[in-house]
């Protein structure tokens, strides 16, 4: 991630030689953190510097209160929780959808693949608010989806799709999918095929390629895609206060809430110091877990 | 060398001070334009055919519209000393707290002329009272044929009114329908009695199908009937309709209020902010913008000048006026964060 290439085995082979060593080992290093010197510099003052700000709103007067009620209140504990298992089942859908469809994409022949990703592409640039509209017509007690179930006597009364939990996360699942599939399809599509041929030819069955080749190699992409879904999951906001009938809540609408309509920005401050200490905690476990399985290869 | 010195130094104080004295004794210099923010959409399209054209044709400066409200960036603009907006508006119950927050300039009554607005509003400081709306209760009128829910004890009803229910997801004006229902007499509501409030939308909750987040959500669930009987904002239900739509609404017990507009607290352009609202109290320019939406403005001139068809779908007419509550901003002002709170509780109980 920070753009330093690790390379263990020559690393450490030098490591005896002192200063000049550690120069030689990091020269690389140093160059290409000068060439993002520009980029850094940017995150810094546009990013880094108005979150460290903003944290430091959260222990004004120089207490923990704001912390200590983030914390310890049952609200925004259970309102926390509910937001990370969301984000989870989010992702965890996202990746069993997009892993086939991207797959599909990196095997395809040029005509299909294009066509593959003007379909991905165009609900991505379509508004978020027009496709949860779209999702209220189709999932609705009279719903174009609930209508025909009925109509067709499969069902005796409508399915519960919109308005609860299965709302929120079918719409989050389709707006969110995009940004499962390219990270995947990146993988898929620059994968050496002959690694699979060569399985084959060793005589390793389809699913023992899959699981111990194929799978493995494409984990880059699953965490790449797994942390964007799920980052982006943790902040999301009005489809979940549409799709969801009002009864889903999620951290962001508190934070908002102290934000615009009560002006306590410490607390909310703390609220998302607690959120982003939280999603880190979780992307580095995930990270260490998919690291282990990549490292087997 | 020092005395020249000296002399320049006046002289220059002197030519930067003409100008200055000019313009107190007129008026500034016109800026090409000015940035006014409003709620957008429907609200802003209605804005600009009505107050923005008149002040655009009074003054010669153009209005530029950004959207939407937003009180943390109100106050993170006038925090910053970098305030973007000449005028904006406020959502009702945030208007005290901008003003308690010290968030805006004080009103120049010499130019917003409130003479003509009822007299509880004619000694604003900071707050302009721009127009007023009022939630009601509305439902499909081709599922109850023979006649709706009235009050809100019918709301509540939900034998004598079966079907699902929409509300909106906001404390404010929920607590006070539920104490309506629960035989609380109109003129007695504040202080709100919120144990007791709780304990009645205890009653209601399971026959609220969606709890709505947007004025657009709140009439789009009783044309997709996700909802039978809902709650939204007057315009609204104006507009369905004015569209032909199947529903009926009902001013009994309506909760009025109103929309707000400010001038934010070191805005650069603030002598031309006035002017704004002062074009903003015109009584036929308020007509015009009521045909347009269904939100009156405060002038009481107002009214004679509006389509007599439009009349009825007017909070503010005389039939529907008397039989609607004020909301009490001030209670909500000095409550709404602990309330929000147990409200946030409430929804997430099983």
């Amino acid at each position: 991630m920070t753009g330093i290439p690790d390379s263990p085995g020559t690393a450490s082979a030098r490591a005896p030689a002192g200063r000049r060593g550690w120069w030689r080992r990091h020269r690389e290093g140093a160059a290409s953190l000068a060439n993002a010197a520009p980029a850094m510099l940017f995150l810094f003052v546009l990013y880094l510097l108005p979150m460290i700000m903003l944290l430091a709103q959260s222990v004004e007067g120089g207490t923990l209160v704001h912390y200590q009620k983030a914390l310890t209140d049952g609200l925004y504990v259970q309102v926390l929780v509910d937001t990370l298992l969301i984000a989870a089942y989010v992702s965890l859908a996202c990746l069993l959808l997009a892993y086939p469809v991207a797959y599909f994409l990196s095997i395809a022949p040029g005509w299909w693949a294009t066509v593959g990703i003007i379909f991905v592409l165009l609900p991505f640039w379509t508004s978020i608010l027009v496709r949860t509209y779209g999702w209220m017509v189709l999932l609705g007690r009279n719903g174009i989806i609930n209508r025909a179930l009925l109509d067709s006597g499969l069902i005796g009364a409508p399915l519960p799709l919109l308005n609860n939990t299965a709302g929120v996360l079918i719409g989050m699942t389709h707006v969110l999918l995009p940004y499962m599939i390219f990270p995947l399809y990146a993988v898929m599509k620059r994968m050496d095929r002959g690694l699979l041929a060569a399985a084959e030819g060793m005589g390793a069955s389809g699913w023992q390629v899959f699981r111990r080749i194929y799978f493995p190699l494409t984990l880059p992409g699953v965490l790449a895609g797994v942390t964007l879904v799920y980052v982006l999951s943790i902040g999301f906001f009005i489809t979940p206060a549409l799709l969801g009938g009002g009864k889903v809540t999620m951290v962001a609408v508190l934070i908002e809430q102290q934000i615009r309509t009560f002006l306590n920005w410490g607390f909310a401050a703390a609220l998302s110091a607690v959120l982003l200490t939280a999603t880190l905690l979780v992307y580095l476990v995930l990270r260490r877990a998919l690291r282990s399985n990549m490292q087997w290869n | 060398m020092a005395s020249r010195h000296i002399g320049i130094v006046l002289l220059a104080c002197a030519a930067t001070l003409v100008p200055a004295g000019a313009a107190l004794a007129q008026a500034p210099a016109k800026p090409a334009q000015i940035v006014v923010n409003d709620s957008g959409g429907a609200t802003q399209a209605a804005n600009r055919k009505t107050f923005y054209t008149e002040f655009e044709k009074r003054h010669g400066i153009k209005i530029v519209n950004t959207s939407p409200v937003d009180l943390g960036k109100l106050r993170a603009m006038v925090q910053s000393g970098n305030v973007e907006w000449t005028v904006t508006e406020i959502a009702g119950p945030d208007a005290l707290l901008a003003e308690r927050s010290g968030l805006l300039e004080p009103l120049d009554l010499s130019v917003i002329d409130l003479s003509r607005f009822p007299a509880h509003l004619q000694k604003r400081k900071y707050v302009f009272p721009k127009s007023v709306y009022s939630t009601v209760m509305g439902y499909r009128s081709d599922i109850f044929k023979s006649g709706g829910p009235v009050t809100w004890a019918d709301f509540w009803n939900v034998t004598k009114f079966p079907g699902p229910r929409t509300m909106q997801n906001s404390p404010i004006e929920q607590l006070e329908f539920a104490l309506l229902a629960d035989g609380v007499p109109m003129d007695k509501l504040y202080p709100l009695d919120v144990d007791r409030a709780f304990r009645k939308l205890d009653q209601i909750k399971k026959h609220v199908a969606v709890w709505w987040t947007t004025g657009a959500q709140s009439a789009q669930l009783l044309i997709d009937k996700e909802a039978v009987i809902g709650t939204a904002w007057n315009g609204r239900y104006y507009n369905l309709i004015k569209e032909g739509a199947p529903v009926t609404m009902e001013w009994n017990q309506g909760a009025i209020k109103e929309s707000a507009f400010g001038i934010p607290k070191g805005a650069k352009e603030a002598y031309w902010g006035q002017r704004v609202l002062g074009a903003m109290t015109d009584a036929r320019t308020q007509a015009a913008y009521a045909d347009i939406i269904g939100y009156p403005g405060l002038n009481l001139d107002a009214t004679q000048y509006t389509d007599p068809k439009i009349v009825p779908y007017l909070p503010t007419s005389p039939v529907n006026l008397p039989k609607q509550f004020w909301v009490n901003l001030e209670w909500w002002a000095d409550n709404g964060a602990a309330v929000h709170e147990r409200w946030a509780r409430w929804i997430l109980q099983k």
